[in-house]
């Protein structure tokens, strides 16, 4: 093997220094044997290139396929979806490393390094990722460098200021790629993340679901809203209405639980100005869409369901952003179809016969059905209820009597179920809603943050005239949930986040943090809206808005045109930079002095030496003889002669020089 | 002013002997001003050893001559420890290479074995003989003539060693009136030998070697050294450049040559005229190259520029 095909040291050690960045942000989401064979994989490479073991034999690799494809199977159950194809790439990636020998099987490694860098995009596009890619590419791209430069036996970081400068010059391509690349629809299906778990509110509801959610500080969704924010105790971000109890736990109606004819929400009333805002939504591999009620939502792609929700028909892999359109005084079906009566009514008769006494008895003491929803709520408050984040656990039969009677203690789960119930029992509908309630103003761009800690579940009830009106039992019994947020609420009991330490929002006191976390917000709001939110529909609004209506030929040309603008310039200055450097004050002028010669016939050679070449220049151009000596002879003297030979005043003679070589001009032949 | 003439006084002394030889004979004197050793190839008869004579007479040093064949030995040139019966003791001969200039005629006839034991004594200025470092005379010199490689019966001297001779000469045919100027002596004088007369001796030499010292080489000059010296690594057609040894030896000889010139800086017609004697040695043309050394020496000197990269 030819000596400049060989992996050095230096390559070797930055090829597995990007190995191990690239395979970092995985780690989280492939088998922790994976990791394993990375190490081994490193292991076996330097022991390598230390001359103690060699390169393994083809039954030795045959036998490593095989338990990575084995492996990759029992670990998911599967070698189809997303996460098993991920995993078993970077498994590849890792065993491809033994077999590093020569530097084509660098490039394999490398250019295969620069796909896995796009692999983690499948799984986030924040802002995070991208910058951390960018250090990945740097990081490919200086092992890449390293490759090609031989023999150099010490790990050393020349070539990772040499990568930054390319993929600086890349950055400007990279933009305008942005805009004007074609966003081409999928080609190819990409497999689904089944192994991704599902977040935020699920479809259907059993005690202690949402104050599972009520420990995460992860961000659900930003909203951005045009005029006035609303009021914190107006903010009810609606996801999911659940009207079926079932074992215990509230679900909503799948599509096909309804009858054709009540698929499709009633049309409704709806007066005024709407508010208007639009929703970034985290990826949430569910379906439904928040808003606040009665929305509408203009968006592409975003359905309503007949209880007036948003959904989107596909799963939400990735950020989704929508805009939305609220009335929040129109009237929701003010008339209730026998179907739907017969379904919010409906009750499993046997269970909690405590609650279902208690709701006939409070029923018969009330005039009408407002009547009773003030009386239950008045009890909420009366009775020595308390709201935690740790309730006591209940039991799997007659759960809500425990509830009522004996416990007292639960999250808003636990009284939405509860009031509902008492609701149908008395025979005035209703169900449970879940989704968000509230949310922090981000002061620094005014978006409405809702966290997963928003998690919230409340109660429509409908009535007769009203429709749907929505009742929130736990603003009955902690006042400050609705009013502050779920902090305030659980002062008391300091439950909040006490499992995750490192919250940034359990430091919301100390102002320095608070301000650092919502700018680092308003950045995340600003990417999602700019750079993800760029989907092939904004493009081509902006693309016709600049170019007057799209045709495929300005779209090439403009392409092409953008990319010789950047490449021209760059591949000017490279051409420039490699045919001179730096040259003295001196050369300029001699070279100055060259080019008139050349101008007047005399061409220098470039093994010519200065004398001659004057020589010969005086032979052809007798009448300037006496300049071109005189200009040689001073060119001489500066240029080769030691400081302690040189007259007294060598600025002087370089000015003469300038004015001699300045004033030549020698007779043409 | 003084330098110079002495320089042309030596010259013109050689060249009672050898005729029409001045560019060689003044490379000659330079490279052992500069402390080098010289080697001198050519066919046989063409006054390779009689350059060597005029040059050690010349320079009024102490001189042995050592002819080389294959079955010289190492300890022929170095020499042995005898045993002496009266006082029971080895006492140690010294062989011909302690001397100031040493005439290693026809260097590559000899084996590997006994070439390499020559050229331990050029670079380290001293011999190891049975365990006992025994220094050289100073000033040491080594003049050494040799066959081109492709005759018969001769032992190629590989790189490493040429690299040790800081030039090497080729004297080549002489010219046309040369020649006959020569026939000329020959018929008319007598057949006793020329004896040439000292014309520059060991202090002259010293000051010599203190004036090449005070030579300036300017940044300008420095470039055009770096870029010959780096044409020779990348070029197509050279497989072995320059060395770094290589490379000074080019600016020492052209100093030297700039103190010949009686001037105190270099130019680049000093490196221009010792590149070929101290480059056509050293490059190694590449296997699809038809020339020799001296057509890659040619090859830089066309190409590369003098004035900028």
């Amino acid at each position: 093997m030819k000596p400049d095909q060989q992996i050095s040291r230096n390559a070797l050690v930055w090829i597995i220094i990007s190995m191990f960045t690239l395979v970092a942000p995985h780690a989280g989401r492939i088998p922790v044997w994976v990791l394993a064979v990375y190490i081994f994989a490193a292991i076996w490479r330097i022991m390598v290139f230390q001359g103690r073991w060699s390169f393994p034999g083809r039954w030795v690799k045959a036998g490593l396929i095989v338990s990575g494809f084995a492996g990759i199977y029992f670990s998911y159950g599967s070698l189809l979806g997303l996460e098993p194809t991920i995993a078993l790439l970077l498994t590849a990636f890792a065993l491809k490393l033994m077999e590093l020998n020569q530097r084509k099987d660098g490039y394999v490694l490398l250019f295969l390094a620069y796909f896995i860098c796009i692999t983690e995009f499948l799984f986030s596009q924040e802002l995070p990722v991208v910058v951390y890619s960018m250090l990945n590419v740097t990081l490919v791209t200086t092992a890449l460098i390293a490759m090609h430069r031989p023999g150099e036996h010490q790990f050393n970081r020349k070539s990772i200021r040499l990568a930054a400068v390319m993929l600086l010059q890349a950055l400007p391509l990279m933009v305008v790629l942005f805009f004007l690349f074609p966003r081409i629809g999928p080609l190819w299906s990409v497999p689904l993340k089944s192994h991704t778990a599902k977040t935020g509110v699920s479809d259907f509801m059993k005690p202690g679901d949402i104050s599972r959610l009520g420990k995460s500080d992860e961000v659900a969704f930003r909203v951005q809203f045009e005029g006035e924010i609303p009021p914190q105790s107006e903010l009810y971000w609606r996801g999911l209405v659940m009207s079926k109890l079932e074992d215990g736990a509230w679900r909503s109606l799948r599509y096909y639980d309804l009858p054709p004819d009540q698929r499709r929400p009633r049309p409704v009333q709806t007066d005024g100005d709407p508010l208007l805002y639009q929703v970034i939504l985290e990826p949430t591999q569910q379906h439904w869409l928040y808003s606040l009620r009665y929305a509408s939502s203009p968006s592409p792609g975003v359905l309503a369901s007949a209880d007036y929700v948003l959904f989107s028909p596909a799963e939400l892999e990735d950020e989704r952003l929508y805009k939305v359109q609220t009335w929040p005084g129109a009237i929701l079906e003010p008339t209730l179809s026998d179907w739907r009566r017969e379904l919010e009514l409906s009750l499993p008769s046997t269970e909690n016969p405590r609650t279902l006494a208690l709701a006939r008895q409070l029923r018969a003491e009330a005039e009408d059905p407002q009547a009773y929803v003030d009386m239950v709520l008045a009890r909420f408050t009366r009775e020595p209820f308390t709201y935690s984040l740790n309730p006591r656990l209940l039991p799997a039969e007659n759960a809500t009597d425990a509830f009522m009677f004996e416990t007292l203690t639960g999250f808003c789960e636990h009284y939405a179920a509860a009031f509902v119930l008492m609701m149908r029992a008395a025979g005035v509908p209703a169900r449970v809603v879940a989704g968000y309630q509230g949310g922090e103003v981000n002061p620094v761009n005014r978006t409405v943050l809702v966290h997963q800690f928003d998690a919230h579940a409340w109660a429509e009830v409908w009535l007769e005239g009203r429709g749907w009106v929505r009742v929130d039992p736990t603003a009955a019994v902690s006042p400050e949930r609705i009013e502050w947020g779920l902090e305030r609420a659980l002062a008391m009991e300091g439950s909040f986040l006490r499992e995750s330490p490192l919250s940034l929002i359990r430091y919301r006191s100390v102002a320095w943090v608070n301000t650092l976390r919502l700018r680092y917000d308003a950045l995340t709001y600003r990417w999602q809206l700019w750079v993800i939110g760029f989907d092939r529909d904004q493009q081509f609004q902006l693309l016709n808005r600049v170019f007057d209506g799209i045709s495929v030929r300005k779209f090439v040309l403009a392409l092409i045109g953008t990319w010789i603008l950047v490449l021209v310039p760059i591949a000017f200055s490279l051409l420039r930079g490699r045919s001179r450097p730096a040259e003295s004050e001196i050369q300029r002028c001699y070279l100055l002095f060259c080019d008139k010669l050349a101008r007047a016939g005399v061409i220098r050679a470039p093994g010519e030496t200065p004398d001659q070449f004057s020589a010969r220049a005086v032979r052809s151009l007798r009448s300037s003889s006496g300049q071109i000596e005189r200009i040689t002879r001073l060119y001489g003297e500066l240029a080769y002669r030691g400081t302690s030979e040189r007259r007294a005043g060598a600025s002087a003679s370089l000015t003469e020089l300038r004015r001699l070589v300045r004033g030549f001009h020698p007779a043409q032949g | 002013m003084q330098i110079q003439a002495l320089v042309d006084n030596a010259v013109a002394e050689i060249g009672k002997v050898l005729l029409g030889k001045e560019p060689q004979v003044r490379l000659a004197l330079c490279c052992l001003f500069a402390r080098g050793h010289l080697l001198i190839e050519d066919l046989p008869g063409m006054g390779k050893t009689t350059l060597s004579h005029a040059l050690a007479d010349v320079l009024g040093l102490s001189w042995k001559r050592v002819q080389f064949t294959s079955d010289l030995l190492p300890a022929d040139i170095l020499g042995v420890s005898v045993y002496n019966r009266n006082d029971a003791s080895f006492s140690f001969h010294p062989g011909p290479i302690f001397t100031q200039l040493l005439l290693a005629d026809e260097i590559n006839r000899t084996t590997p074995r006994t070439q390499s034991a020559l050229l331990e004594a050029m670079a380290e200025s001293q011999v190891t003989v049975e365990g006992e470092t025994r220094a050289l005379p100073e000033p040491f010199f080594v003049i050494a003539t040799q066959n081109p490689i492709h005759q018969s019966g001769t032992y190629p001297l590989p790189e490493s060693q040429l690299d040790r001779f800081l030039m090497r000469l080729q004297l080549g045919y002489p010219h046309a009136h040369a020649e006959r100027e020569m026939f000329m002596r020959r018929q008319s004088a007598s057949s006793e030998r020329v004896v040439l007369q000292q014309r520059i001796n060991l202090e002259q030499l010293q000051l010599i070697r203190e004036e090449v010292g005070a030579v300036h080489a300017s940044d300008n000059l420095l470039d055009y050294l770096q870029r010959l010296v780096a044409y020779s690594r990348t070029a197509a057609e050279i497989a072995v450049g320059f060395s770094p040894r290589g490379a000074l030896a080019l600016l020492d000889c052209a100093r030297t040559w700039a103190v010949i010139q009686n001037r105190g800086h270099v130019v680049p017609e000093d490196l221009q005229m010792v590149l070929p004697a101290v480059a056509s040695h050293r490059l190694v043309p590449s296997g699809d190259f038809a020339g020799d050394g001296m057509a890659l020496v040619e090859l830089m000197r066309r190409n590369v520029d003098v004035i900028r990269a």
